[in-house]
């Protein structure tokens, strides 16, 4: 990446990357092929913002913070549909070299595709004139991040409760000598022949976003699709658990505060 | 930006037209416009290309220069993609209003032509470019200039990109070891073009925009088209039919099965447009090779 080219970072406790990630079918982290990562998904973590939510598949954290919908900025046209404004930036100690200042292309590459995730998600004409701005932070690049940060940034807006059709969740697939394997660490897709990122809104089938890397036959393009399909179904059910989990300790909350305003 | 404007009658009327697989210009749904293809018309740039596919236009110089390998592949030459918007094109490109757009164009042609983190699975082979392992390599510097906007820019630029590629000359370099081996190498760099190594461009990808217009998949979108159409993937696919790159644009989204035949699509459009400009490019080569003989 240009700018960081001058600097090298010093590799102090840095390991070399494995040059195995598969042995016996069985993945560095002691997972099978098709397994997630440990998976924790929670709404409402930054008190200022209008919806937020944190994502954490295994070493790969993001924090997602909503605001609005609101007034556009002056400088955007007048337009009938709302906008989703996406931010993503990585934390400068997310990588194992330290981020540049400002946004980096793979920012703005993260950026457009969290966005085009979203933006078919959202009813975006139940806020006309006005645009949901979408921030995004990496905490720790663990892999997978546009598929986390889109997943993320899904709940998050479901928490600043606009209006979606359907969630979005998102996760990647890798292909490594042969195997796919499903939501692969930094480790693991750094060995890859071929990946592939697929956000979808389960309950259509539809799929809002998918970026693929490397080269695919057209077999193992309809595999691969299939095996992160599979996995955005078991996603699905854990991010609408956490959307419920959220909605009865609101409503915990509420019905304790009442009773103590009561006594 | 100052979007051009379609009235709501005219996107009906495209949008009936596609569902009769018949377009205004006349094609079908996954006809391509004429391709033309010029190389070697900038004699300043190591490979050059200009690509015209109906109104749009666009030209590619590729300039090869001396430079560092990355620390993750040392055995590897660097590619580097630039687009440029020029406000010639479009007044929206004026100020850094057409920062957005070629950033993408960029991303685009990066993601289908390099390989992954591990080396492995790009459309180019990179090793060809080292010269010292981890010290000295070729860095090719990609620069595609917009001349006209015609609609479906992406895959004139992929088209022009190859193209340029295939007509890049890299002259021979030979590293001389000094008698001390802590000594700098020399590097004796061959002026003679007809030593000059070419890349194989029969690997390299192009890029095919599939869009969704009324439910229908259609290729090669003039302008007029693109604002009827609310989903597009874009796939990259190399002359075997294999799948280098996908990137989904536009708001809609898109069912799933739909989108395996999209896919599909773009492997047969590919295959006709990698005819047509490999037959280009070996004539226009043939042509070059007669006047250098």
């Amino acid at each position: 990446m240009a700018g960081q080219r001058e600097a090298q970072s010093v590799p102090w406790f840095a390991d070399e990357r494995p040059a195995e990630v598969i042995a016996d079918g069985v993945r560095l982290d002691g997972r099978s092929l098709e397994e997630f990562r440990n998976v924790f998904l929670k709404t409402g973590v930054i008190s200022q913002a209008s919806g937020s939510a944190y994502a954490e598949f295994g070493h790969t954290k993001v924090m997602v913070g909503v605001y609005g919908p609101r007034q556009s900025e002056r400088r955007v046209e007048y337009s009938e549909q709302g906008r989703i404004n996406v931010d993503v930036k990585l934390a400068s100690f997310a990588t194992r070299q330290r981020g540049i200042f400002g946004q980096s292309p793979e920012e703005r590459e993260l950026s457009a595709g969290v966005q085009a995730a979203l933006e078919a998600a959202a009813d975006l004409a139940s806020f006309p004139k006005a645009s949901a701005d979408v921030y995004v932070l990496v905490l720790e690049a663990g892999g997978g991040e546009l598929g986390v940060a889109a997943t993320a940034a899904a709940l998050a807006l479901a928490d600043a409760g606009i209006e979606l059709f359907d969630i979005v969740v998102a996760c990647s697939v890798s292909r490594v000598d042969g195997c796919l394997l499903l939501d692969p660490s930094t480790d693991e897709s750094f060995r890859e022949q071929g990946g592939l990122v697929l956000a979808l809104l389960p309950t259509s089938n539809e799929v809002t976003q998918l970026v693929s890397r490397g080269r695919w036959s057209g077999s193992q393009l309809r595999e691969g699709l299939e095996l992160a399909m599979g996995g955005c179904a078991q996603l699905e059910s854990a991010a609408r658990q956490c959307l419920k989990d959220a909605v009865v300790a609101a409503a915990a909350k509420q019905r304790q505060q009442q009773q103590q305003a009561q006594a | 930006m100052a979007a051009p404007l379609i009235s709501q009658g005219e996107v009906e009327w495209i949008t009936a037209g596609v569902s009769y697989n018949t377009r205004n210009d006349g094609r079908k749904r996954e006809d391509f416009r004429h391709l033309k293809v010029q190389l070697g018309m900038l004699a300043q740039a190591t490979g050059s290309a200009r690509v015209q596919l109906g109104e749009t236009d666009v030209i590619v110089g590729v300039k090869a220069e001396i430079g560092v390998p990355d620390a993750d592949r040392p055995d590897c030459g660097r590619i580097v993609f630039g687009v440029e918007c020029s406000p010639v094109a479009s007044p929206a490109f004026r100020g850094r209003g057409g920062d957005e757009l070629s950033s993408e164009l960029a991303r685009a042609l990066e993601r289908s032509m390099y390989p992954g983190p591990s080396g492995r699975g790009g459309g180019i082979d990179l090793s060809v470019l080292s010269i010292v392992s981890g010290k000295t390599c070729w860095v090719l510097h990609v620069d595609a200039l917009l001349l006209n906007i015609g609609g479906n820019l992406h895959d004139a630029v992929s088209a022009a990109a190859q193209a340029a590629l295939a007509d890049a000359k890299v002259p021979k370099v030979q590293v001389v070891q000094g008698e001390d081996p802590s000594d700098e190498p020399d590097y004796e760099v061959d002026d003679d073009p007809s030593e000059a190594m070419r890349l194989d461009a029969s690997g390299m990808p192009i890029c095919i925009t599939v869009s969704l217009i009324g439910g229908h998949c259609v290729v090669d979108l003039t302008v007029q088209e693109e604002l009827c159409s609310a989903a597009a993937m874009q796939v990259a696919v190399d002359a075997s039919g294999g799948v280098c790159g996908i990137t989904k644009r536009r708001q809609k989204g898109i069912e799933a099965s739909l989108a395996m035949e999209m896919i599909e699509v773009a492997q047969r459009a590919a295959a006709q447009l990698h005819t047509a400009l490999s037959s280009s490019l070996a004539e226009q080569q043939g042509q070059q090779q007669m006047a250098v003989g």
